[in-house]
C-alpha cells in the first residue's frame, strides 16, 4: 500500500512536471494531429493521423466556391517528372517539396518565400534511377522539417531557418538503386520513412530515426523481417524479394501503432501458376509484401499485420492507400485501399478483417475476396507465356497512390478508381544485383481498355465500411492527384487534364472548376493564414502512370508540358 | 539456317549487331572460356557466359517496365520495334538514358549486354 501511494505520488509529480514543461503549442499539436479534421494547419501528409484528407475549415463552402480564384502561385525549379508532393501548412506558413527534394517555405497568405533548401544529390546516381527524381512529400515535427532523397538520405531542416539539422544516409542507393520518394511520418520523437521498392530486388526497409538527433533507432525489413516471414520465401528468394513501403502510413495513438502499407514482391509477375507455394520465382506467401503492418513506433517491432494479397503475382501493392481511422458504433476501424481495386476494412486493434469491397468494376486477378476472412477466391496465377485474356486491373492499378478523402460530416469516402487492363506475357527472369540492383519485372505487358468500355477513371462517394455508393463522377482519364474534402460541403479533385474541380460533397454536383494549365499528380490541401482559408495544389505532369496517358488517350497528354510545374493557391475573392 | 538478308536495311543492321557484338565480347568470351575450365559452377553468375546473354530476357527483366509489349508498343517509353533510330543512337540512349524519362545503363550493363538488347530490339516484329 505504501508502495502504491509512493508510486501514485511519483506519477502525479511526473504528470505535473510534464504539464509544466510541455509548451501549449506542443500539446495543441498532439491534439490537432489526432483530430478527425485538419483545422488551421495541415501538419502531416494525410491531414491528421486519422488520414481523412479532410479540412474542418468552411469559409470556402458550397455556397461561395464560385468566387474561388488564384491568390498566388509559386514556381519551383527543376521540376523533372512534374510535381508529386503534398504540401503541409503550419502557423500560416506553407511548406512543400519539389523534384530533387527541393524544399520551400512560403508565407501562406502571400506566397512570399521565407526560405528554400536545395540538397546536393548524387546526380550520377539519379541518372541511373528509374523512379527519380520526384518527391512526394515532407513531414514536420520537433521544430524540424523532414524530407527523404532519392539517393537514400533523410534530411532534417530547421523549420524557421531552413538550415540543415541533420543529413542521415540510410540506404546504400548506389547498390540497391532505390531511395526515398515518399513523405516521412513523425510520431512522437521518431521520424519514420519507408524505402522505394517492389520492382527492385531488395528488402524494402522502413526506418525509425530519432527526430531530434538524427540517430537511426530501428529498421524493419518488409521482406522477411521476422523468422515467421523468412519461412514464406522458398529458395532463399527473400534476398531479392522487393517489398518497400514507399508511401507514408498513419498512427493510432490508442494502440501506439504505426500502420504502414508495403509494396509488392519481385519479380512483379511470377510464372509459378497455381503451384506458387512450392515453385516459381519466390515460392510461398512472401511476407510481409503487399501487406498492412502495424509497427511499434518506439522499437520498430511488428505488432500485427494482414497480408492483403498472399504471394502477390500482379503488382498490386498495399503501399498505396491511406489508413482512414473511423469508428462505427463500438467498432474502431481502419479503412485501407489496395492497388488491386479492393478496399479492406480492419479492426483497428488487431488488423482482423471486417469487410472487403471492390471500388472498381474491372477485376479478374481473382474472382472475389471473401469479405469476412479476406481470403482470395479464384486466384488467377499465371504461368510463363502469353495470358489467354487481359489481366484486370492493369499494372497501374485499380487504385493508385493518390489519396482519397473522408468527410465525417457526410460519412462518405471519396476515392478515385481506375478502369483498365493489360495484355500480358509472363517471362522467366533472373534478378540483377551487380553492379547495382535493377528492376525485376518478369513480363511484357501493354495497357488496354477493359471489357466494359474505354480505359477511364471515376470519383466514387461511398460508405467506407460497406462500400455502398452514393454518387459517381466519371473522367476520360483517371485523376492521378489526391482528393480533398472540407467542412464547407465540398470535394476537390485536381484532374489529369489540368482542371481542379469542386463538387458538392452530398450530391457530386460540380460547383466550380479552374484550369491550371497542366496535369496534376500531387496532393491538395486547405489551411488558414491571416484568418483566411486557402486551397493549395501543385500542378505539374509527368509521373510513371502519367507517362502511360499519351499512348492511351493521345491529346491533351501528347502535347502536355512535362518537367515543369507550379504551386497554385486559391482563396475567395 | 537461311542466309542473312544483307541486301536490306534490316539485314545490314543485324549484320552490324552481330559483328559489333563479337568485336566487343570476344575478349570476354576468351576470358569466360578460360574461367569456365577452372571456376566450376560456383554461382549462377559465374556460370553465365556472353553466349548466354538473352536480350529478350533482359528486356523482360528491366526494359519492359516502360517499353510495352516487349518494345512493340508505346507506353511509358516509345515503341522500339522498327525504330528508325540508328544503332549508334539506341546504344547511346541505353548507356546514357534521358533525364526524367529513362535511366542510363552504361555503368550497369556490359557492352555485350547492351548489344544483346539492341539485337533483341532489331529482331522485333510489330
Amino acid at each position: 500500500m505504501a508502495f502504491h501511494a509512493r508510486y501514485l505520488g511519483g506519477c502525479a509529480a511526473v504528470a505535473l512536471a510534464a504539464i509544466l514543461t510541455t509548451s501549449p503549442t506542443q500539446a495543441q499539436d498532439a491534439a490537432a494531429l489526432n483530430a478527425e479534421a485538419a483545422q488551421n494547419d495541415w501538419a502531416t501528409h494525410h491531414g491528421t493521423y486519422k488520414s481523412y484528407h479532410y479540412s474542418g475549415l468552411d469559409q470556402i463552402n458550397a455556397g461561395n466556391v464560385k468566387n474561388l480564384e488564384v491568390a498566388w502561385m509559386h514556381f519551383p525549379e527543376r521540376s523533372t517528372r512534374g510535381l508529386q508532393s503534398t504540401p503541409l501548412a503550419l502557423d500560416g506558413v506553407l511548406y512543400y517539396s519539389g523534384s530533387y527534394s527541393h524544399v520551400y517555405a512560403l508565407d501562406g497568405a502571400t506566397g512570399k518565400t521565407i526560405w528554400s533548401y536545395t540538397p546536393e544529390l548524387d546526380e550520377e546516381l539519379v541518372a541511373k534511377q528509374t523512379h527519380s527524381p520526384y518527391n512526394r512529400g515532407i513531414a514536420l515535427g520537433q521544430g524540424n522539417l523532414y524530407v527523404g532523397t532519392v539517393d537514400g538520405r533523410l534530411i532534417a531542416l530547421n523549420l524557421k531557418t531552413g538550415k540543415p539539422v541533420f543529413d542521415l544516409k540510410l540506404l546504400d542507393s548506389k547498390k540497391v538503386t532505390v531511395g526515398f520518394t515518399g513523405a516521412p511520418l513523425v510520431v512522437k520523437d521518431m521520424v519514420i520513412i519507408g524505402a522505394q521498392g517492389g520492382e527492385w530486388p531488395g528488402r524494402g526497409p522502413i526506418f525509425g530515426v530519432d527526430a531530434k538527433t538524427g540517430q537511426k533507432k530501428w529498421e524493419f525489413f518488409t521482406v522477411a523481417g521476422t523468422e515467421e516471414a523468412m519461412a514464406t520465401w522458398g529458395n532463399d528468394s527473400w534476398r531479392t524479394g522487393g517489398g518497400g513501403g514507399w508511401m507514408p502510413g498513419a498512427y493510432d495513438p490508442e494502440t501506439n501503432s504505426v500502420w504502414w502499407g508495403t509494396a509488392n514482391p519481385a519479380p512483379l509477375y511470377d510464372w509459378s501458376g497455381p503451384d506458387w507455394k512450392k515453385s516459381g520465382a519466390r515460392p510461398g506467401d512472401n511476407l510481409y509484401t503487399t501487406s498492412v503492418i502495424a509497427l511499434d513506433p518506439d522499437t520498430g517491432k511488428l505488432k500485427f499485420y494482414h497480408q492483403e494479397l498472399p504471394h502477390d503475382a500482379w503488382d498490386f501493392d498495399s503501399a498505396v492507400g491511406e489508413f482512414v481511422m473511423i469508428n462505427r458504433g463500438d467498432k474502431k476501424l481502419v479503412v485501407h485501399a489496395n492497388k488491386s481495386g479492393f478496399v479492406f476494412v480492419y479492426d483497428r486493434s488487431n488488423a482482423k478483417i471486417e469487410n472487403v469491397w471492390p471500388l472498381v468494376k474491372n477485376i479478374n486477378f481473382v474472382k472475389s475476396i471473401d469479405p469476412k476472412t479476406g481470403e482470395l477466391i479464384g486466384r488467377r496465377d499465371l504461368v510463363a507465356g502469353k495470358a489467354d485474356s487481359p489481366l484486370c486491373p492493369a499494372i497501374a492499378g485499380g487504385i493508385s497512390w493518390n489519396s482519397g478523402a473522408y468527410s465525417p460530416k457526410t460519412q462518405l469516402y471519396y476515392k478515385i478508381g481506375q478502369e483498365w487492363c493489360m495484355d500480358l506475357t509472363v517471362e522467366k527472369t533472373n534478378p540483377i544485383l551487380e553492379p547495382m540492383a535493377q528492376l525485376n519485372i518478369g513480363a511484357q505487358f501493354k495497357l488496354v481498355a477493359p471489357p466494359d468500355g474505354p480505359a477511364r477513371g471515376h470519383l466514387d462517394a461511398r460508405d467506407p465500411v460497406t462500400g455502398v455508393k452514393k454518387w459517381e463522377v466519371n473522367y476520360k482519364a483517371p485523376p492521378l492527384a489526391s482528393v480533398l474534402a472540407t467542412a464547407g460541403n465540398l470535394v476537390f479533385v485536381p484532374d489529369a487534364e489540368g482542371v481542379v474541380h469542386a463538387y458538392n460533397a452530398e450530391s457530386g454536383q460540380e460547383l466550380w472548376s479552374r484550369n491550371n494549365g497542366t496535369g496534376h499528380n500531387a496532393g491538395i490541401i486547405s489551411y488558414m493564414a491571416g484568418g483566411k482559408q486557402y486551397i493549395a495544389v501543385p500542378a505539374g505532369w509527368g509521373s510513371l502512370v502519367a507517362d502511360e496517358f499519351v499512348a492511351l488517350y493521345g491529346e491533351p497528354y501528347k502535347s502536355m508540358t512535362k518537367n515543369t510545374g507550379a504551386l497554385i493557391v486559391f482563396a475567395l475573392r | 539456317m537461311p542466309p542473312l538478308p544483307v541486301n536490306t536495311d534490316a539485314g545490314m543492321r543485324i549484320l552490324f549487331v552481330i559483328v559489333a557484338s563479337l568485336a566487343i565480347t570476344w575478349p570476354w568470351l576468351l576470358t569466360a572460356a578460360e574461367q569456365s575450365t577452372t571456376a566450376g559452377s560456383a554461382t549462377p553468375q559465374a556460370e553465365a557466359s556472353p553466349s548466354d546473354i538473352d536480350g529478350g530476357q533482359m528486356f523482360a527483366t528491366t526494359c519492359g517496365f516502360c517499353h510495352q509489349d516487349g518494345g512493340r508498343a508505346a507506353g511509358r517509353g516509345p515503341k522500339l520495334s522498327k525504330s528508325e533510330r540508328s544503332d549508334e543512337f539506341i546504344i547511346e540512349r541505353i548507356r546514357k538514358g534521358k533525364t526524367g524519362a529513362m535511366p542510363g545503363f552504361g555503368e550497369v550493363f556490359s557492352d555485350g549486354q547492351i548489344m544483346a538488347i539492341l539485337a533483341y530490339i532489331r529482331g522485333l516484329d510489330d
